[in-house]
């Protein structure tokens, strides 16, 4: 080849010069034309993980509730009583700005694939977005979007959207962040499908819906940054069907609940090309496939496009040639095809024909355990922005400030949002997107399934390893308070361009702060996706690693809500003091916060004591009638959000010596809890912390209808949650 | 003898399970009917058509539903004045298959709405309201892109003076006229609402109001 030719080549398929002398390599000669195109998607970042892979294995730790899954689709939790759930949270960001509604909608679609190709049945789904502002280009085009696309896939395939975070900075107005989460759940007696391969002559089938051009080299566009022609890629994104996506679950979890199935795989990224050597690698088999027997939508489709294709609501799967016709039986009452490809052979190859032409015979290995890895360079972490003397901010203005979170989007429920998602199908919801935590009994011990989402991107931006640390530890706390201990982490490592120095840093430092506090809570960290190049012009977003985590309460009655009851209650603050700044005040005007570390405070001990408090509440009578963790803004802005139409509050007569500016210091991690027995309460609180270097104070009362932070800033009620409530 | 439920089941349907649970929590016997198969009326004592989004509401929602055999049967048994419920997309069913009046709009404001509604209960008369009271308000929650009642003004006109009208928003969530959360026919057998009963059947799910309609 000339080097010319190779060069373009290359550039066509997004490979290095090393990665091609690798390829040759390995091979022992020229890669054939389609060959091209599998090393290009398998060794793209998005499925090969070549740049984090390394340090993903500082995930190892696992207890005695998560089974070592090893590299299936999910992660998987025993909850006991013979139930069990999967969960894993995945990326979209790439497709979702570029052509919003279907970037977001296939984003879920795929989620739920990598849930019930499992065999278990998607319960709840949650999703993670950061925009940028408002007024960026596109930004309310693309809100509206992406929530448009989550609602109409989730609600039409009938699974509950029943949390998510919304988050809005700058540093997302060229490349916005779209995560989906879904939890699946196992009855007693219900078997788990896997995805490794096996059986020679044991056939391969392929199921669901007709291959298209969409998505053609979607997984590669998704491993590089954006560009001026980003625009031009819409063809790259995959188009969803929510109803062929609800009756391929159906066949699916039939054909497996009837044993015709030995191992399923959907078609996810890289479409047919990683779930068939996927598949074989696993299994340590090979498999012979005519492309030619793909159902396609559109006949003119070459063996390149069809391997590459990313069309949606496709599964691949492996079954014994006896059940074959039954399978096919069942999936033509779901009103869906089941084709065979090809079967399982003992030599460990896999066959890729077209007709008669042999297009590849080759080791799957060797494009998928012998991908190129990299140790990219980067820095030991060192606070840059760790202080011992905090400033305040200056010229802090409460009222002002308010009015300018509540004008930019950064201070709003996002009732608009939450209200556009089926929260309740499944009749299984008892808390949702109201609630910073969500509840889902389970069916068979009528338990309650906990579930947040995390990582505070402002955080992130003060500093990648306590922010990486707050993406567990928050979320655990906030599932504690509502009494339920967290179990388990998935994570959506969203990064910017790792060969940039910094930013590999930032990543390092984040995978080692999660790795170490999902050993402390002792909830392991059991799925999750990267998501590199989330650059656009050289311009990157903040280090987001975004979590979900699971939680187990003993049953769904009684969650005590967020929001405030009733007026004239007292509201009390227990808070610990390991982190202080004003990293949302300083947010807010663009600039990173310095901030306060105090390392002697215990703050797994602190989740911990937490979490058994709810139980006592239940057990005296019910004192506390609402309960949340406080929030980003301090407890200002907490209590804000804890107001409903009728009920406000007061802080400023327990607050009389303190300037409103430290109504919105972020001190982590406190909880604002609202009782009508104020005694019981400190008493009871103060004994339950006892030995913890924890603050309980009153900070306040519920009010009728009256907001007043301090003497001098009382909000006009009705303004005030007419625009907290307001929508796009 | 307990109470024999039949539930229908579309490509596409997705609330079935979860009225299934709801009949059972009473002492009923659920049974599906799948809908490509005809059934005997005689075997049933009611018969749900829970919601969802039979074949993906890709054309008017419900009007593919209302064109399958297991439908011809319900035609049937509507006939014989047995009580059929239409939840959501069955309420949407049910009109596209003329058993109810009147057809579903897109909501006014042009998108999905999942929000809790508080609903007037405006006749007592039909089997799934025996244990309300005319006045008595319900909390249920609705979740719903075409909740938006309508029909003509004649028919509203019939709906109200033959006591059609069932159940009334207090807050209009959807722009249906005359409030209309759910009506019934003239014969009052056969009866649709947009709210979810089934998913309000403990105070856990924020309300045990749907426990009244079965």
């Amino acid at each position: 080849m000339s080097t010319q030719n190779l060069e373009q080549k290359l550039k066509t398929y997004r490979l290095s010069d090393e990665e091609y002398k690798l390829m040759t390599g390995l091979l022992g000669r020229e890669p054939q034309t389609v060959e091209w195109a599998l090393f290009s998607a398998l060794w793209s970042e998005h499925c090969s993980y070549k740049s984090s892979k390394i340090h993903l294995r500082k995930f190892s730790f696992r207890n005695e509730k998560t089974p070592e899954m090893d590299g299936e689709n999910a992660g998987v939790v025993d909850l006991g009583f013979g139930e069990r759930i999967a969960f894993k949270m995945e990326s979209h960001n790439h497709p979702s700005f570029i052509e919003p509604v279907q970037g977001a909608a296939t984003g879920v679609g795929g989620i739920l694939r990598d849930i019930f190709t499992m065999g278990a049945r998607p319960m709840m789904s949650a999703n993670y977005l950061c925009f940028g502002e408002a007024e960026a280009p596109r930004m309310k085009e693309l809100m509206r979007g992406v929530v448009k696309g989550i609602s109409s896939y989730g609600n039409c395939v009938g699974v509950p959207t029943v949390t998510g975070q919304t988050n809005i900075h700058s540093k997302y107005n060229k490349n916005i962040l779209v995560n989906a989460l879904n939890v699946g759940y196992f009855g007693p007696g219900q078997k788990m499908a896997l995805s490794n391969a096996s059986g020679p002559g044991n056939l391969v089938v392929y199921v669901g819906a007709k291959t298209g051009r969409d998505g053609v080299h979607g997984a590669s566009m998704a491993s590089e940054s954006f560009d001026e022609n980003s625009e031009a890629k819409r063809p790259n994104v995959q188009i969803g069907d929510p109803f062929f996506e609800k009756l391929l679950i159906e066949a699916c979890l039939e054909v497996l609940e009837k044993d015709y199935v030995v191992a399923m795989q959907d078609m996810g990224a890289a479409g047919l090309t990683s779930s068939s050597f996927e598949m074989a690698s696993k299994g340590q088999v090979g498999l012979v496939i005519d492309l030619k027997k793909v159902p396609l939508r559109d006949s003119s489709m070459t063996a390149e496009d069809i391997l590459l294709s990313e069309s949606q609501e496709r599964m691949l799967l492996v079954c014994a040639p006896k059940n074959f016709e039954p399978l096919q039986k069942t999936f033509k009452k779901w009103g869906l095809d089941a084709a065979i490809l090809g079967e399982v052979q003992k030599n460990r190859k896999v066959k890729l024909m077209w007709g008669v032409e042999i297009l590849t015979d080759m080791d799957p290995d060797l494009i998928v355990e012998k991908a190129p890895r990299y140790e990219r360079p980067f820095n030991k972490w060192d606070f840059p922005r760790r202080t011992d003397r905090l400033t305040t901010p200056s010229n802090f203005n409460a009222k002002s400030w308010i009015d300018k979170a509540l004008n930019n989007f950064k201070l709003n429920q996002f009732h608009w949002i939450h209200n556009q998602y089926d929260q309740r199908v499944g009749a299984r919801t008892a808390a949702a997107c109201d609630s910073a935590v969500a509840f889902a009994r389970l069916d068979h011990s009528g338990r309650g399934l906990g579930l947040v989402v995390g990582c505070r991107p402002e955080v992130m931006m003060m500093d990648a390893e306590i922010g990486a640390l707050d993406a567990v530890y928050y979320p655990a706390f906030q599932l504690a308070i509502k009494g339920a201990e967290a179990l388990a982490v998935t994570d959506c490592l969203n990064y910017g361009n790792p060969q940039k120095l910094e930013l590999m840093s930032e990543f390092v430092a984040s995978v080692d702060a999660i790795a170490k506090a999902s050993r402390e809570i002792n909830a392991p960290v059991i799925s999750g996706n990267v998501s590199f190049y989330n650059e656009t012009l050289g311009e990157n977003i903040i280090s987001t690693p975004a979590t979900g985590l699971v939680g187990l309460r003993e049953s769904v009655e009684d969650i005590i809500p967020d929001q405030f009851g009733s007026a004239f209650q007292s509201l009390v603050l227990v808070q610990m003091n390991w982190v202080e700044s004003w990293v949302h005040v300083m947010a807010a005007d663009e600039k990173i916060s310095l901030f306060k570390q105090n390392v002697t405070c215990d703050v797994p001990q602190f989740i911990k004591r937490c979490a058994q408090m709810d139980q006592e509440f239940q057990k005296q009578n019910n004192f506390v009638t609402s309960i949340k963790a406080v929030g980003l803004g301090g407890i200002a802005t907490t209590c804000l959000k804890m107001t409903t139409d009728l009920v406000g509050f007061d802080l400023s007569f327990d607050q009389v010596n303190t300037k409103s500016e430290d109504l919105f210091k972020d001190t982590f991690y406190g909880f604002i809890l609202a009782t009508e027995d104020l005694d019981t309460a400190l008493d009871f609180l103060k004994k339950h912390f006892k030995g913890l270097a924890v603050d309980i104070k009153k900070i306040g009362e519920t009010t009728d209808q009256k907001i007043c932070l301090t003497k001098d800033a009382e909000l006009d009620f009705k303004d005030f949650r007419n625009r907290f409530m307001k929508g796009l | 003898m307990s109470l024999k439920v039949g539930i229908t089941r579309f490509l596409g349907t997705n609330c079935d399970e979860d009225v299934r649970k709801w009949v059972l929590s009473k002492s009923a016997t659920a049974t599906y009917l799948w809908y490509e198969d005809q059934f005997n009326v005689k075997d049933y004592d009611m018969v749900i058509i829970p919601g969802g989004f039979s074949y993906g509401d890709y054309l008017r929602c419900g009007a593919l539903a209302a064109q399958t055999p297991v439908m011809k049967s319900v035609k049937e048994f509507a006939q014989k004045e047995k009580p059929i419920l239409g939840i959501c997309n069955g309420f949407q069913i049910l009109c596209e298959s003329g058993l109810l009046p009147g057809a579903l709009l897109a909501n006014s404001e042009q998108r999905f709405k999942d929000q809790w509604v508080e609903l007037e209960v405006k006749q007592n008369k039909n089997p799934f309201a025996k244990q309300t009271s005319n006045g008595q308000v319900l909390k249920l929650p609705i979740a719903h892109g075409m909740g938006n009642y309508y029909a003509d003004s004649e028919t509203l006109k019939k709906l109200s003076d033959q006591n059609q009208i069932w159940l009334t928003y207090k807050d209009n969530p959807n722009g249906a006229l005359l409030n209309i959360a759910g009506i019934t026919n003239e014969k009052h057998n056969i009866c649709g609402l947009m709210p979810h009963p089934e998913r309000a059947n403990a105070p856990w799910m924020g309300s045990s109001d749907g426990a009244f309609f079965l």
